[in-house]
């Protein structure tokens, strides 16, 4: 689990700088305060959705039904919002309600009735397209009638006031140090080494630069976007999740060796099925962002979203095969496709390359993935 | 006449430490030549460069193949000079069938289509040459272990390999199983076929060697003719010291007294499997005091993996009977459950059942005991690894740290890992199921002192062995086994392997001699 750093992860950075270089050299506009601003938002986006992922592929499932998802339980809140005038909350909660059911009930099926993920999810995938279409009533439902703005609205569009953005900067910032510090003592006092202090200094205040560089570039435009405090959020909860429970250990052991997890007294189904509620909850947030991202439920919202998904964890290194990746590798590839689309859209690349070149860097990274595993 | 294979001054190194040095072994037509080590001692590598694993250049020293020097560079180059491995993890596929399956790669063709006829008919001749008693058209999922290893050595007849490298193949065969395999290779000598023959199994390798070359640290030690030699000179080889006592079982215990609670109680157990409804446990009855060693026998198929993996929950569909932990009942089929309540299973399958093998060894150690490392929902790490320090020490893990990876070690050492795993959950009683299988002499005797610890400290341990001299050095009580039956209870100074094996034939039990 506490992976060392392999030539793998050096080649995914330099994939990174080389399209982040391309794109600033071709467009001028790509490294402005507005342009990062939004591909904040856009990779907010698709990362939640991507670690939500990484939850259900680590224990050695997939799930299919993630775009169609975050259409349908976007399109119910919106609908819920515009049609029947319920507030944002309410209506956010109803739509939650209905993530948490479904992803329930698929789950048990996959892990009760041993489906493959991949059939429910394809199934899901379908259904859940249809019943989102039934839902909006294959209309654009805005969601925010009359131009005004409430809770779901504003997911996308509230930027935090730039003293804030630093406040927030400075408590994460600190908590990172106090973390570092408590956790130095602690390896101290059961007699285990201890890393090198100015190795230590480097990494946290490297950490600290790219956050405080962060919160002074998008203060530029018009402050930290919403969704980066979300994907924070979703990304530490998800994170502690991982590493430090044992719900996330067990998710690593089902992945590794289903039948030895079940043997080591490991509650397999208990623990797959809560996978997959956690992605429903996921799944349930990243509608309400994307949906309040385009201001308007319609049929398109949320399409080809799940292969953005697998995508980026699997450019992040994430097995497939279940057992293997980190929150942090998914962040990255994320942005790697995040980068990419955005990079796209600003020189109007016509969405038919769009789609080539987006399955060209799955391909390549999975390749190249296997070369360097040698 | 020269020798059809020998490996002259091999020296092969990894990077920090050197997997042979100055190794020489020859293998003559038509001989079996056993190669004896523990593990670790490199017989696997010395394997893995006979046929091709390891190419040519990555190591010092020749090969040659009938006096000729060769370098192979893949495992082709080596299967065409007439080498074939018969691997412990069979390599069949097990959708296809047997005659399929000998001519993979190689089926005869008649204008590009697969001769299907032929396919048939010369896997049959080929079967029947070699006195194989298997259906050329049975599915491979249908065969047994034991059957399926004689397919892979058929198909690598099928390929005129003339030599034939036997990696632990009994490891998983019944007695009688093992009893074909050697009558096979038997016949294989007598038409001029070599097979080197790696096993733990000192019996076989005596039954059936002409010549047996012992393995130490990497250094060939000695190699002697079978019949001017003795199993306690190998072992001693082995080993390089003498092993007084094979079963240091220290006898504590003196019998349960009858107002004891028993550690496990079972009663009047009746199973199916899940599968195919079929009865495979009858009204099993026994009981385990606490301190106590149980031993149960019995062939293959006679239950016993099936017993173990029930009563912790993991197997098969209960018709009858009840079972108790220290007087309480257990549930049926919740292993998380059991297992919290103080009953600990160590498969016989480690890799299978026992591991999460591209994990740490601190990963796997704890993984069964994270609750007692948990506060308000978050892992202790830090405590996690200082006490699973204690235990990679206690256990003398050889490895060279807590962080190495599980799949890379040795089965000796994989199995500790289980074993101590099993034991950070602090179980009042533990089954091992086949705990020494596949692993060397040195780290067997590290296992049976951990029994004598646990029993010392009022555990309750149930022993799954195939091996009667180990059933019987260890157990305090024997049970034996037929075809999910009990067919004899022994205690130990009434056990001899005559009788336990007439019990586990489901034969007569003779009297016991007068005590």
């Amino acid at each position: 689990m506490h992976q060392k750093l392999t030539l793998r992860d050096f080649a995914l950075v330099i994939a990174l700088l080389l399209i982040c270089g391309f794109f600033s050299v071709m467009s001028p506009d790509f490294l402005s305060a507005r342009n990062l601003s939004l591909l904040v938002t856009e990779l907010a986006i698709t990362a939640t959705l991507a670690i939500g992922m990484l939850l259900v592929i680590l224990p050695g499932h997939i799930d299919l039904s993630a775009g169609s998802g975050v259409g349908l339980i976007g399109g119910i809140a919106a609908v819920l919002i515009t049609n029947h005038h319920w507030p944002a909350p309410f209506a956010m909660l109803a739509g939650l309600g209905a993530a948490v059911i479904l992803w329930l009930a698929m789950g048990s099926l996959i892990v009760l009735e041993r489906i493959p993920a991949f059939i429910i999810t394809l199934g899901g995938l379908l259904v859940f397209r249809g019943l989102f279409w039934r839902v909006i009533n294959n209309h654009t439902v805005p969601v925010a009638p009359g131009g005004q703005s409430n809770v779901m609205s504003l997911l996308t569009t509230y930027n935090l006031p730039h003293f804030a953005g630093y406040v927030i900067a400075d408590v994460i910032v600190a908590a990172l140090v106090i973390a570092r510090i408590r956790s130095k003592q602690s390896r101290r006092s059961y007699g285990l080494p201890v890393e090198d202090g100015e190795l230590t200094f480097l990494k946290l205040f490297l950490a600290a630069q790219f956050i405080f560089l962060f919160v002074i570039v998008t203060n530029q435009y018009h402050g930290v976007p919403f969704p980066a405090l979300v994907l924070a959020a979703v990304a530490g909860f998800t994170w502690v999740l991982t590493h430090h429970t044992p719900f996330g250990r067990y998710l690593y052991a089902i992945g590794g060796n289903e039948e030895a997890a079940v043997v080591s007294g490991i509650p397999v189904q208990k623990i797959t099925i809560a996978a997959f509620v956690l992605m429903g909850v996921i799944v349930a947030i990243t509608g309400f962002m994307q949906t309040a991202y385009g201001g308007y439920s319609t049929t398109t919202i949320g399409e080809l979203m799940e292969l953005d998904a697998v995508a980026a964890c699997v450019i992040g290194g994430v097995s497939l095969k279940g057992g293997r990746g980190t929150v942090l590798g998914v962040l990255f590839g994320a942005l790697i496709m995040a980068c990419l689309i955005n990079g796209m859209t600003l020189l109007a690349v016509e969405p038919e390359n769009k789609y080539i070149a987006r399955g060209a860097v799955l391909i390549l990274a999975v390749w190249m993935d296997v070369r360097l595993a040698k | 006449m020269p020798p059809i294979l020998a490996a002259k001054k091999i020296t092969k190194r990894f990077p920090g430490v050197t997997a042979l040095s100055n190794v020489s072994f020859d293998l003559q037509p038509g001989e079996i030549h056993a190669l004896c080590g523990e593990n670790g001692a490199g017989k696997s590598t010395l394997i893995k460069l006979l046929s091709g694993i390891h190419p040519h250049g990555t190591y010092e020293g020749e090969l040659h193949v009938e006096g000729k020097p060769v370098a192979f560079q893949s495992i082709a180059d080596a299967e065409k000079a007439g080498l074939a491995v018969i691997y412990q993890e069979l390599a069949l596929v097990d959708s296809m069938t047997v005659a399929e399956n000998i001519f993979l790669g190689d089926e005869p063709h008649r204008f590009g289509l697969i001769d299907w006829t032929r396919v048939f008919r010369e896997a049959k001749a080929l079967l029947d040459r070699f006195k194989v008693d298997i259906d050329p058209t049975a599915q491979c999922e249908r065969l047994g272990i034991g059957q399926k290893q004689l397919v892979e050595i058929v198909k690598a007849l099928a390929k005129d390999s003339r030599i034939l490298i036997l990696d632990e193949p009994t490891a998983a065969l019944a007695e009688h199983e093992v009893q074909v395999l050697l009558a096979i290779l038997k016949d294989l000598r007598q038409r001029g076929i070599s097979c080197i023959y790696i096993s733990h199994k000192l019996d076989e390798v005596f039954a059936l060697a002409d010549r047996i070359t012992v393995l130490r640290d990497g250094s060939t030690i000695t190699t002697l003719a079978a019949s001017e030699t003795s199993k306690a000179e190998i072992i001693r080889h082995m080993v390089g010291r003498e092993i007084q006592n094979l079963f240091p079982r220290r006898r504590e215990f003196t019998g349960a007294s009858a107002s004891q609670t028993p550690a496990l109680q079972v009663e009047g157990l009746s199973v199916s499997d899940p599968h195919t409804e079929k009865v495979l446990l009858h009204d099993i009855a026994f009981s385990v005091a606490p301190g106590e060693v149980l031993g149960i026998g019995g062939l293959m198929g006679a239950g016993r993996t099936e017993l173990l993996m029930h009563i912790f929950g993991a197997w098969g569909r209960r018709n009858g009977g009840t079972v108790k932990l220290s007087g309480k009942a257990l549930p049926e089929g919740k292993p998380a459950e059991i297992l919290r309540r103080g009953l600990a299973l160590v498969s016989e399958d480690r890799r299978r059942y026992g591991l999460i093998l591209e994990e740490s060894i601190n990963f796997n150690l704890s993984l069964s005991s994270l609750s007692r490392i948990t506060s308000a929902g978050l892992l202790d790490s830090h405590r996690e690894y200082r006490e699973n320090s204690r235990m990679f020490d206690s256990l003398h893990v050889k490895a060279p740290s807590l962080d190495a990876v599980v799949g890379k070690l040795s089965g000796g050492n994989q199995q500790k890992v289980v074993i101590g795993k099993a034991l950070l959950t602090e179980p009042q009683v533990i089954f091992l199921d086949e705990p020494t299988r596949g692993i060397d002499v040195g780290a067997k005797t590290e296992i049976y002192e951990i029994i004598n610890q646990l029993t010392a400290a009022g555990k309750a341990v149930v022993l799954v062995s195939s091996e009667l001299p180990e059933l019987i050095g260890m157990s305090d009580r024997i049970l034996m086994l037929h075809t999910g039956r009990v067919t004899g209870e022994f205690q130990r100074s009434e056990a001899t392997q005559e009788r336990l094996l007439s019990a586990a034939m489901g034969q007569n039990v003779p009297s016991p001699s007068p005590n």
